[in-house]
């Protein structure tokens, strides 16, 4: 506003001098941007004439003028100006950025396009959405903000935890289903840090994504990072600094209530030893917890001349968890170099480099290590408060009177170590040559590689854990590399009202993966963590998952045809080739085509004119996209490694591991899109529509149908048998309520529905897995069924507690619930489904849908002078969450809440619906812990003010802004856990999880690492 | 134009390092079976995998041992698992753990075997240096379908390796009937019994004893089966006596020694042991007996009281016999306190009982055993003198040759009265003297007195379930005076056959015992 005010007595300051008209003589002026930086290039043409000239590098520019003529202005990326000239002899333009047309064009692979030409069904999100509140990871950052793309944290808050990206649902059961992410052009990089970002683009239809053919099937994030322009040496420095505490905690008994909770439960055991309670009156969830912090400084250089661009910039990332003994750190650097060396010839480098330092402790364990004693989150809901931190001999309390032994919560997170460090370089090299007018052709090189050091150690402090083995540590490196080489012409070409855009080209990649680990107990001291590996008494043999060797090709050629005609029909049609190693001997290639239509209805003659509507686009594609989706090797025959023990000594041996596989091909997505873009009003208003379907095919599933007799150590066989159904409607819009000088407010909607359906399995039988921790010793807690969304929770249906006089009919016990053969007022019924009078496998069904109706995201901005207000909410609707946590904590050998102890069944307190303590239900797997998952969240509350540009200009500082946020205020839900938006993969899940877990392991909720509630002060610096 | 030379160098730039491959994969770092065995060594690694199998935690590190156990008349279950209860209440299903865990487990061992077999025709060597190293692949597939037949009775029968030409067969096959079973398991014995070495380094390397012992039992198992053979018992006693007779096994003189981890393995009596050697692989040692059978909140044991015998078990053994002693714990030390049986509930933990515990892998688990004393270097007596001795025995009682009945059984009563060093509660050595009553039983040995001693002297040993199935003891020990008292669910008709996993039937319908 305050540089619109400017430009307005500008241009009336130019109008009064024109009154003293004078023949022809020479005009001098400046052009610069709105932020008074000159531009260096601009055109400045003499209306209807061929005189001319350019700016220089310092903006300026002279011209011989006469009164009356009209000096144009432009520059692509900036609106056209013209001036009338009376006698002024000086002029100074303040050029302004021309916001639609930068927005127009979005980059797609191998190219870009204006987004008015756009067939595919394509999301862009904003650098100012990415950097509006800090994240670990930019992709964090698209939460709520690009309608079809569901992302979450792997471990809730854990510093440097995985974020996990879904596009338009699950579209595999046992193959990522997560997007292939393109970082200036290089297949498989690393998310750059959300400051270096200048714009991400979510390719989510197949005519979007078939270019990249079998790695495209579950959409492709193209990421672009920041490049320098032309124009002075521009410093920016942005720095926050953030506080995290955690947004909840249980409610747990005391150790008075719980030595109470144990003695009933022991009565009503027919135990008649009593509890033996401790001295104690511990609260472990407050030993574990404690305020975090993230810190966050960026500084880049950027700028350059018409020949040679820069950008460079470093980020330092720092965070202290909310779990005591939990930190993360990294620094991150990137440098992209633009040169132009000739008209026709461009070179340039982007290079990036990175180091990350995570000390961790273990959370969402699986449950294998000790009956999930490592598990430092569920053991402080677990464990007995009447416990002190200490032993009365000074070591670490360990749970000796209930359930399995376990070491303290405390000692765990704090006697275990577990760091990580992660190194990581990407150096990519592109040269561009136009070979003739619309032919270009450009080639790219790449190498990337990412070093991961982890070393554990778990000291003998730990009785349970590691007391009588004296001490474990372990130490592993692995190392990915991926050399990646891409050629391709690019041809464009008015025919006509057509035109014409071609795309051919070449494309070979290949990854190499190394692990080397080792394990030993029995180290001299704990003081040497798990640098003592070598002191080891014992070393662990490693199996073929911790030492390994991998390689993989891909050969591609692919070819795109772009035909516009008239700028109202829209064709594009591609179509890729690969061939890759690890696909199986008799599948080697695959083809993958798609073809799309756009209409701009706006620009027919019917509604050139139309003031409401001023566009109206309907775009509609059809694809196919592969996912990769077998492993290196993973189709060949092979023996596993065993050790034995002979005559004492250990020695190697094989086994069986499992036959060749010549027959196993890639996943395939068909997918449709129909998409619907409108602008209302000069575009105040626009909306964007899109509906999809999804079919895939050939899906790998594991047959554990493979009869365990024929003895092969990988009992489950892979075949292409599965087949999943996504169907969509996403919807985006951007409302611009209110445009004056000093106020704007402006909204944007994302709303997205997924429908997803199993509709194939093998022999369309059911196909179970496990979302417990291990320990739970449970086998199946979730189903995927024939015409049912992944991942439905299975298991009893829940009906209440029993009363005296047995189980109403319908209903039915457990037989350790009844005594001759009545069940036990207050043990828990079940639905009788088979009506045999016995709870028994035949009575489980599906007892809860863990994916949402619909997710979306709710954002809006105000902008009050200098002060801008950022209001995001997010929210899912319809989800169901299964609760393990309060299976555990019901279960009677560990702590419980004191919603659980206060309503459990007891002869004087029969109205209710929970089952009485240490009732004979082990475990359970019942509707009774299936909960509403819906939430809605405050995400971030941004406050922001731009210092004036006169207050700062004299201290040199083109812009500084600060800002204040809050990330996760409130949060409206009735799920009685900790947080809604869990992610519990269970037995064989962990941290990272597994292809299969992720996509089918849903809604369960164990032993996160909590989501924080944080508040942040950020610093934006422009030099 | 000089241009071109751009043109060049990017063309050669993109295109050099693209290379043109058949993407052929090649296996780096993959252990792929082809063109595996070419020296007797080669053959050896096979066979080692095959034997190893049986100390996984699904075979004798826990599952089928303690399973063997609880469905026994002498070891209930101090715990509450389900798959466990199952096991000692005879209520066994398909989908119980510890029926298709062991099932598995032991389908790798032969398919091990059967890849050591097949493996060893492409090894050019003399038949006298690979065919005692085949033959203890022989040997180990026959020790695996002796357990399945006994388990299970019909069981699929596979003798050879699966791939790609006959692996639709097998998906279908139906079970090979019992009789077919027991010769094949006689055939591979015999094969072992030719080629084994008289003696190895160590009993968890099968020897040419260890396959004639085993022939003896196979033999005598087999001779009370639906698959019976006139002279099995004959056949049982020759075997028998060609061990005894071969002089290289003997009687320990302490029977403690024979559950000591540091010793055993230089045992006289040991024929064919389960080595652990405290290994922890992914797939392999880590055997959790001691745990299973241990005293809850024992400062030493920490064990999980799971699988413990009833008091009438302990008050079965008589007083001077030593083998109660080396069979049972009596005395703990907890928090500090050492306390008898009756006061072992004082830590306060749900699942601790005032009763003797099992002692036989908790005293002495070797140097290395971990926490709770897992992952131990116990040799598992799976075949040693004394039930050869025995075996004997009973051969004898049936064809009513009486003094060498009572010759063999007292030989066995007889080291059972020496005593010996052994320890209890504070694991202090201590020497238990002889006893002053005489073990020799006089008059007529029956069958039932062998079985009685073999209860006693195989004690926990996984031997007691398969004497009451051969000898069709059911109805009287799971009866109401049985030493755990009345089962009722138990019925004679359909309990001594495992069911076969459920999962394994609904694979290949055509599977039914």
């Amino acid at each position: 506003m305050n540089l619109k005010t400017k430009l307005t007595l500008m241009l009336m300051m130019i109008f009064n001098i024109s009154l003293f008209a004078q023949d022809g003589y020479q005009l001098s002026g400046t052009v610069t941007d709105e932020s008074n930086t000159p531009i260096p290039g601009i055109n400045v043409i003499i209306a209807k004439t061929t005189t001319g000239t350019a700016t220089d590098f310092d903006g300026g520019f002279t011209l011989n003028v006469k009164p009356g003529d009209v000096l144009q202005f432009s520059y692509i990326g900036y609106v056209k100006q013209s001036v009338t000239i009376s006698n002024q002899k000086s002029l100074n333009i303040v050029m302004v950025e021309d916001a639609s047309q930068l927005e127009e064009v979005v980059v797609v692979g191998y190219g870009a396009r204006k987004k008015s030409d756009v067939t595919g069904s394509v999301s862009s999100v904003k650098t100012e959405e990415l950097t509006a509140f800090p994240v670990l990871d930019a992709s964090q950052a698209l939460q709520g903000r690009a309608a079809g793309v569901d992302v979450q944290s792997n471990n809730g808050g854990e510093p440097g935890a995985p974020i996990s990206i879904k596009i338009r649902g699950n579209t595999s059961i046992n193959a990522s289903s997560s997007p292939l992410i393109v970082v200036d052009g290089f297949v498989g990089g690393n998310m750059p840090q959300a400051g270096d970002i200048e714009s991400m683009q979510i390719l989510k239809d197949a005519s979007a994504t078939a270019i990249y053919g079998s790695q495209g099937a579950n959409g492709v994030v193209l990421v672009t990072t920041k490049k320098g322009k032309v124009g002075r040496l521009n410093i920016d420095f942005n720095t926050t600094y953030q506080v995290q505490s955690t947004s909840n905690s249980l409610d747990l008994l005391n150790a008075n209530d719980f030595a109470k909770y144990q003695n009933n439960i022991r009565v009503n055991q027919g135990n008649s030893n009593a509890y033996p309670q401790g001295p104690y009156d511990t609260d472990w969830q407050d030993m574990i917890y404690r305020n975090g912090s993230v810190v966050n400084h960026q500084l880049a250089v950027s700028g350059g001349s018409e020949k040679v661009k820069y950008y460079a910039s470093a980020t330092y990332f720092g965070q202290d968890g909310v779990l005591v003994n939990s930190d993360y750190e990294r620094l991150t650097f990137l440098s992209n170099l633009d040169a132009q060396v000739t008209d026709k010839l461009k070179v340039g480098v982007n290079l990036v480099g990175g180091r990350s330092q995570k000390s961790g402790v273990t959370t969402q364990s699986n449950g294998s290590v000790t009956v999930g004693g490592d598990d430092v989150v569920s053991l402080a809901m677990r464990f007995a408060p009447d416990k002190g931190v200490y032993e009365a001999d000074g070591s670490f309390s360990t749970n000796d009177a209930i359930g399995d032994a376990v070491d303290n919560p405390y000692a765990v997170a704090t006697e275990r170590d577990d760091d990580t460090e992660i190194d990581n370089f990407r150096a990519n090299l592109f040269a561009s040559y136009d070979i003739l007018e619309g032919l270009n052709f450009k080639t790219t090189f790449g190498i990337s590689g990412e070093n991961t050091f982890r070393g554990m150690y778990m000291p003998r402090t730990l009785k349970i854990t590691a007391g009588t083995e004296n001490g474990r540590a372990i130490m592993q490196n692995t190392k990915s590399e991926s050399v990646l080489s891409e050629s391709y012409l690019t041809y464009n070409r008015e025919i006509g009202k057509g035109v014409l855009t071609l795309l051919g080209g070449y494309s070979y990649q290949q990854n190499t993966n190394k692990s080397a680990y080792n394990e030993g107990i029995g180290t001299i001291s704990d003081s040497f963590s798990y640098y003592g590996l070598y002191t080891a008494t014992s070393l662990i043999q490693p199996t073929s998952g911790q030492v390994y060797t991998n390689e993989r090709t891909i050969q591609s050629v692919f070819g795109r045809v772009n035909f516009d005609f008239n700028d109202k029909y829209l064709l594009t049609a591609t179509v890729r080739r690969d061939g890759a190693s690890n696909f199986a001997e008799n599948h080697k290639y695959a083809t993958f085509p798609s073809a799309a239509l756009g209409w701009k209805i706006s620009n027919e003659k019917f509604l050139e004119d139309s003031n409401a509507i001023s566009n109206l686009k309907l775009r509609a594609s059809y694809g196919e996209t592969g996912n990769p989706s077998i492993a290196p090797y993973q189709s060949l025959a092979s023996s596993e490694v065993i050790y034995a023990s002979s005559a004492g000594s250990t020695v190697a041996a094989i086994t069986p591991y499992q036959m060749a596989n010549p027959d196993l091909k890639w996943e395939t997505s068909i997918q449709t899109n129909l998409g619907l873009d409108f602008g209302f009003l000069n575009n105040r208003i626009t909306l964007s529509l899109d509906y999809y379907n999804i079919d895939t095919e050939d899906l790998i599933m594991v047959n554990r149908g493979q009869p365990d007799y024929l003895g092969f150590y990988n009992n489950e066989s892979l075949v292409n048998v599965g087949a999943m159904n996504n169907t969509g409607f996403e919807v985006f819009l951007t409302t611009n309520n209110i445009t004056n000088d000093n106020f704007t407010w402006s909204t944007d909607f994302v709303f997205s529905k997924n429908i997803n359906k199993v509709t194939s399995l093998i022999n369309g039988d059911d196909w179970f897995g496990n979302g417990a921790p291990s320990y739970f010793s449970l086998e199946d807690t979730f189903v995927l069924r024939e015409g049912e969304e992944v991942g439905q929770f299975w298991g009893y249906d829940y009906a209440g507690v029993a009363q005296s006089g047995g189980a109403p009919a319908g209903t039915a016990a457990i037989a350790a619930s009844r005594e001759n053969g009545v069940v036990v007022p207050g043990e828990p019924l079940f639905r009788d489904l088979d009506g045999d009078g016995e709870i028994t496998d035949a009575d489980r069904t599906m007892i809860g849908n863990p994916n949402p109706d619909f997710t979306w995201g709710f954002t809006n901005n105000f902008t009050y002078k200098n002060w801008d207000l950022n209001i995001f909410f997010q929210g899912s609707q319809g989800n169901e969450i299964f609760n393990m946590t309060a299976v555990q904590l019901n279960n009677g050998d560990s702590n419980t809440t004191y919603d659980y102890f206060n309503n459990a069944w007891t002869p004087s307190n029969t109205d209710t619906n929970e089952p009485r303590v240490g009732n004979a239900s082990f475990r359970e797997i019942s509707s009774r812990f299936v909960e509403d998952g819906s939430y809605i969240r405050l995400k971030n509350l941004a406050l922001g003010y731009n210092l004036p540009s006169k207050v700062i200009e004299n201290i040199g500082i083109e812009k500084l802004r600060l800002s204040v946020s809050g990330q996760n205020l409130f949060t409206i839900t009735d799920y009685s856990g900790l947080d809604p938006e869990v992610s519990y993969f269970g037995a064989q899940g962990g941290t990272n999880g597994n292809n299969q877990a992720s996509n089918t392991t849903r809604g369960f909720d164990f032993g996160s690492y909590p989501t924080v509630r944080s508040f942040s002060f950020s610093l934006n610096l422009t030099f | 134009m000089k241009n071109t030379k751009y043109i060049m160098w990017l063309l050669v730039m993109g295109l050099s390092i693209m290379g043109c491959s058949d993407l052929e994969e090649e296996p780096v770092g993959l252990l792929s079976p082809d063109g595996f065995f070419n020296t007797p060594g080669d053959i050896q690694i096979a066979v080692d995998g095959a034997l190893t199998h049986a100390i996984n935690e699904q075979i004798w590190g826990r599952k089928l041992s303690v399973a063997l156990m609880l469905r026994s008349d002498m070891v209930n279950v101090q715990s509450s698992q389900a798959r466990r209860v199952e096991m000692d209440m005879h209520t066994i299903t398909g989908n119980n753990e510890m029926v298709y865990d062991p099932w598995r487990r032991i389908y790798l061992g032969i398919a091990a075997a059967n890849n050591a077999i097949e493996g060893a025709d492409d090894v050019v060597a003399a038949d006298d240096l690979k065919n005692p190293i085949t033959a203890q692949a022989y040997f180990i597939r026959a020790w695996y379908y002796f357990h399945l037949v006994r388990l299970f009775g019909d069981v699929p029968y596979i003798a050879e390796t699966i791939d790609g030409s006959n692996s639709d067969f097998y998906r279908n096959i139906s079970c090979t009937p019992e009789a077919d079973v027991y010769k094949n398991i006689i055939s591979d014995l015999e094969y072992a019994e030719q080629w084994l070495d008289d003696t190895t380094a160590a009993p968890g390397i099968p020897s040419k004893g260890a396959a004639s012992a085993y022939l003896a039992l196979v033999h005598l198992t087999r001779a009370t089966s639906d698959a019976r053979e006139s002279k099995d018992f004959n056949t049982a006693s020759l075997y028998a006596q060609k061990v005894i007779n071969s002089g290289v096994y003997s009687l320990d003189d302490n029977f403690q020694t024979l559950f000591n981890a540091s010793e055993s393995a230089n045992s006289p009596e040991m024929i064919f042991t389960l080595d652990y050697n405290n290994v922890e692989a992914d797939d392999n040692a880590y055997d959790q007996v001691a745990p299973m059978t241990g005293v809850r909140s024992d400062d030493d044991d920490q064990g999980w009281s799971v699988a413990v015998p009833v008091m009438a078990v302990y008050d079965s053994f008589e007083d001077g016999d030593y083998r109660k002693r080396v069979s049972f714990q009596t005395e703990a030390t907890i928090g500090g306190t050492t306390v008898d049986y009756t006061n072992f509930t004082i830590s306060g933990h749900e699942h601790a009982g005032n009763m003797p515990y099992i002692a036989k892998y908790t005293r002495f688990p070797g140097d290395y055993a971990r926490g709770n004393k897992r992952a131990t270097s116990i040799k598992y007596p799976m075949m040693r003198y004394a039930e050869v001795l025995l075996i004997a025995a009973e051969c004898a009682a049936e064809a009513g040759d009486n003094a060498n009945a009572l010759k063999y059984i007292n030989e066995v009563r007889a080291r059972a009265r020496k005593g010996g060093v052994s320890t209890n509660g504070g694991y202090v050595p201590e020497t238990v003297p002889a006893s002053a009553v005489p073990a020799d039983l006089t008059g007529t040995v029956t069958v039932a007195d062998v079985i009685e001693e073999r209860r006693v002297e195989l004690a926990f040993e996984g031997k007691r379930w398969y004497d009451i199935k051969r000898r069709d003891l059911g109805d009287q020990v799971f009866g109401a005076s049985g030493y755990e008292g009345l089962k009722p669910d138990w019925n004679a008709a359909v309990d001594y056959d495992t069911p076969i996993p459920q999962d394994e039937i609904q694979s290949n319908p055509n599977l039914t015992n």
